[in-house]
């Protein structure tokens, strides 16, 4: 698959059209009935929350979030290749690959309210807590493939980055790294078109992404980002290789950020309507969904009714998270060492003072 | 029961947003997630949904209308849930602090979106402002500049609003809350319908002369030495360079000379050039002299400040005096360009007068009146000659500065304009 989609020759490797029809017989992958459908659902749950989280934000109930809207197929293929043993690393716009690999809707809720405990995965494991310095988890990814590697053990480590986060100076080192010492990592760029507002035109001279694999003497493909059936083939193959030959592989995953780059950020400013209408034609949802009422595997009640629950799901988690108990002030002074140093000793004793003198003036 | 949406900071530290377009009327049904209207705010234009279900109960905010981030947007009334009932809904949540009403029983909950606190409130009468709850007493937050500022000024913190985050008070508050004191000041009554009389508003410059004037009357112990001191070298001086200076555009007054021989003064008598904290029993010494100088503008004394006026040459200091009258006069000094005065020189003798008992710009301890030059006939070796007189009055703050200091000070200043020379030799 490498060698036939080399992305020297700038090819893309697709499975199904804009409409859900099958363009590529030889590659289509073979995935039972179940799976499909729980990979839909998955989607559809995680682009439900990610709706509801940016409706939530602008209704001053949680903080700053960087939506994954348009992007669910890449984490959702990745979670259905991802083993309980392999490593989840990722970047920060990565909800479904998250919820993927068992992190709850309330931990990421929380975390977005400022909870650490937001980042504690209790079903999940095998996964790092989101990266806010650009590409700086890649060399977290390349750390991990290469204890991996030194360790003998069967497992797979799946990094995430953003198109922006190819040009920092860790996604090289990482790369390279892994290149040279050859660790079973699998990189992938969700190419979503803007890291922020700066179009990936201006994001690099090369012909694309992918193509970056070949200096570092890996192998590199570039995938359609949306749709499911190429992604899950690619992940796989990559997967496969990654923990047969022990070497590290880049994909590009070219998709469309439809949201926000963060709630702070107001997309219609950069980009225009004619590009966004484009890029709804190739939604990742709207293709898999054709895909399934073509094959009658779906139909359009059993879709309405299962977004009812999802809201309500999502709904009930959030207002779970939201009465999630505070923490104590007192947190701050014995969370982090067993023997509380002088200092420490001193600023909670001045603080233990001004919680008698305001308890004194009531 | 009712609840109040405030407006939510949904950009990274927003302060405002101006309503584009609402999207409910008062008394329309509304499920959580609906629009309730389209704000442009600095980082994005975005609808803003409605957290709750119910009926909307009031709405704040035209169209077009800026609202800072924190106020109420809509009060929505949530079925279901009202008087004891709600109370009791509100309480149940113990991350939620229930702040008693003062003096009055408590029929219902309002609940404040965006902070942790619920007030409890009368529900009844759709129309109630929610400012009309009392405010919780707890300890005010301030800036430490407004803290200093405010014991400066011996204001009570407490009764200070804040507009800050979180309501922190910020030094503009405090000169806020000082602006409006002031209205409080009785003064005698005058019958407003008499025919006679003109009512004008205050403008803000007036408004903080009469404040800082009657702190400074209310507070410093004045005490006035005049004098007056011989300068015709320094009238052949000045006439020398004259032209010199306004070939190179800058006017040459007396005044630079003036300011010169106080800032050498103030070196030796660094009394003069210190501020009372009498709340530490201690007197603050300043190691820089940064001069005010009062300049007469249509609305009112302004007093910008020449920072480090000492390290300045005469003609520089002209320069400075030119650029900060014309700055004055036309309202573009900035607030850097009026703050951290050390000493006030006003030169009333420009316009005339001789002597004045000038009033410190508090809290510095000394201010020198310079009077208009007159020729008057003087004893020199004996004879009677025409000398030219320039009066000189300076007032102190005696609870620092007592009259023998204030002598000498005046002394060297006299001395320096007496032989223009000195200037450089010292």
């Amino acid at each position: 698959m490498f060698d036939e989609y080399n992305p020297l020759d700038e090819k893309i490797f697709q499975v199904i059209d804009n409409d859900g029809k099958i363009v590529n017989n030889k590659w289509f992958p073979e995935i039972d009935n179940e799976r499909l459908l729980k990979a839909y659902r998955d989607m559809l749950l995680a682009r439900t929350a990610d709706l509801m989280i940016v409706s939530y934000q602008r209704q001053g109930r949680i903080y700053t979030y960087p939506p994954s809207y348009g992007q669910e197929a890449i984490q959702v293929a990745t979670a259905m290749v991802m083993r309980d043993e392999d490593w989840l690393v990722p970047a920060f716009r990565e909800l479904a690959a998250y919820l993927g690999k068992g992190v709850t809707l309330k931990e990421v809720f929380l975390y977005y309210m400022g909870f650490e405990d937001g980042s504690r995965f209790l079903n999940a494991k095998n996964i790092l807590p989101i990266s806010i310095p650009v590409a700086s988890q890649l060399l977290h990814a390349t750390g991990i493939g290469y204890e991996i590697k030194y360790n003998k053990k069967d497992q797979v480590v799946f990094a995430f980055v953003g198109d922006g986060g190819t040009s920092e100076g860790d996604f090289h080192e990482a790369l390279n790294f892994g290149g040279v010492w050859k660790v079973p990592v699998v990189f992938i760029v969700q190419n979503n078109q803007y890291s922020i507002s700066t179009p990936v035109s201006k994001q690099t001279a090369s012909k694309n992404i992918a193509i970056k694999s070949v200096a570092y003497g890996i192998k590199g493909i570039k995938v359609d980002g949306n749709d499911i059936f190429a992604l899950f083939q690619a992940i796989k193959t990559a997967s496969e290789y990654a923990r047969s030959e022990s070497e590290p592989v880049l994909i590009e995953a070219l998709t469309y950020r439809k949201g926000s780059h963060t709630t702070s950020d107001d997309p219609t400013l950069y980009r225009t309507e004619d590009e966004e209408k484009e890029w709804d034609m190739k939604d990742p949802l709207k293709r898999l969904k054709a895909y399934l009422l073509n094959n009658n595997l779906w139909t359009e009640e059993q879709d309405q009714q299962i977004l009812q629950q999802f809201k309500q799901e999502v709904d009930r988690q959030f207002v779970e998270a939201e009465n999630y108990p505070l923490y104590k002030l007192e947190d701050v002074f014995e969370y982090i060492y067993v023997e509380m140093p002088d200092d420490l000793k001193r600023q909670q004793n001045e603080h233990e003072n001004f919680l008698k003198w305001k308890e004194a003036r009531k | 029961m009712r609840y109040i949406f405030n407006f939510p900071d949904i950009g990274e530290g927003l302060e405002e947003g101006t309503i584009v377009e609402w999207y409910v009327t008062k008394g329309q049904k509304i499920n959580s997630g609906d629009s309730l209207l389209k704000m442009d705010t600095d980082k994005v234009v975005t609808d803003i949904p409605s957290p709750k279900s119910g009926t909307i109960a009031a709405i704040y905010g035209k169209v077009g209308e800026t609202v800072r981030v924190g106020t109420a947007l809509v009060e929505i009334e949530i079925e279901g849930v009202s008087g004891a009932e709600a109370v009791k809904e509100a309480q149940k949540d113990s991350s939620v602090e229930v702040i008693e009403e003062k003096g009055a029983a408590v029929v219902g909950t309002i609940e404040v979106a965006g902070s942790r606190a619920r007030l409890p409130a009368s529900d009844e009468g759709m129309s109630e402002k929610i400012n009309e709850i009392d405010k919780p007493i707890k300890k005010i937050l301030a800036t430490p500049v407004a803290r200093a500022l405010a014991k400066e000024m011996r204001i009570d913190i407490n009764k200070v609003t804040g507009t800050g985050p979180a309501g922190r008070v910020m030094k503009e508050d405090i000169y806020a809350y000082l602006q409006n004191s002031l209205n409080i000041i009785k003064t005698a009554k005058i019958n407003i319908a008499d025919e006679r009389v003109e009512i004008k508003p205050l403008t803000q410059i007036r408004k903080s002369i009469a404040r800082n004037v009657s702190l400074s009357k209310h507070n410093a112990a004045h005490m006035t030495v005049f004098d007056e001191v011989e300068i015709s070298d320094l009238i052949r001086e000045r006439e020398k360079y004259k032209e010199k200076f306004i070939a190179k555009g800058v006017k040459l007054s007396y005044l630079p000379f003036i300011i010169k021989a106080t800032t050498l003064a103030l070196k030796t008598h660094k009394i003069l050039n210190a501020q009372l904290d009498i709340d530490n029993n201690q007197i603050i010494y300043k190691n820089y002299y940064n001069i005010g100088i009062a300049v007469d503008t249509d609305e009112g004394l302004i007093v910008p400040v020449i920072r480090d006026a000492d390290d300045l040459t005469i003609f520089e200091l002209a320069q400075k005096i030119n650029e900060m009258s014309e700055k004055a006069r036309k309202r573009e000094l900035n607030l850097e360009e009026l703050k951290d005065g050390t000493f006030t020189i006003t030169n009333y003798g420009s316009i005339g007068g001789q002597f004045s008992v000038p009033i410190i710009n508090f809290p510095q301890v000394g201010i020198l009146g310079v009077g208009r030059i007159m020729k008057k006939p003087i004893v020199k070796n004996d004879a009677i000659v025409i000398g030219n007189i320039l009066p000189l009055s300076i007032s102190v703050d005696h609870r620092i500065v007592d009259g023998a200091e204030t002598t000498r000070f005046v002394n060297q200043i006299m001395d320096y304009l007496t032989d223009p020379v000195s200037f450089i030799m010292d």
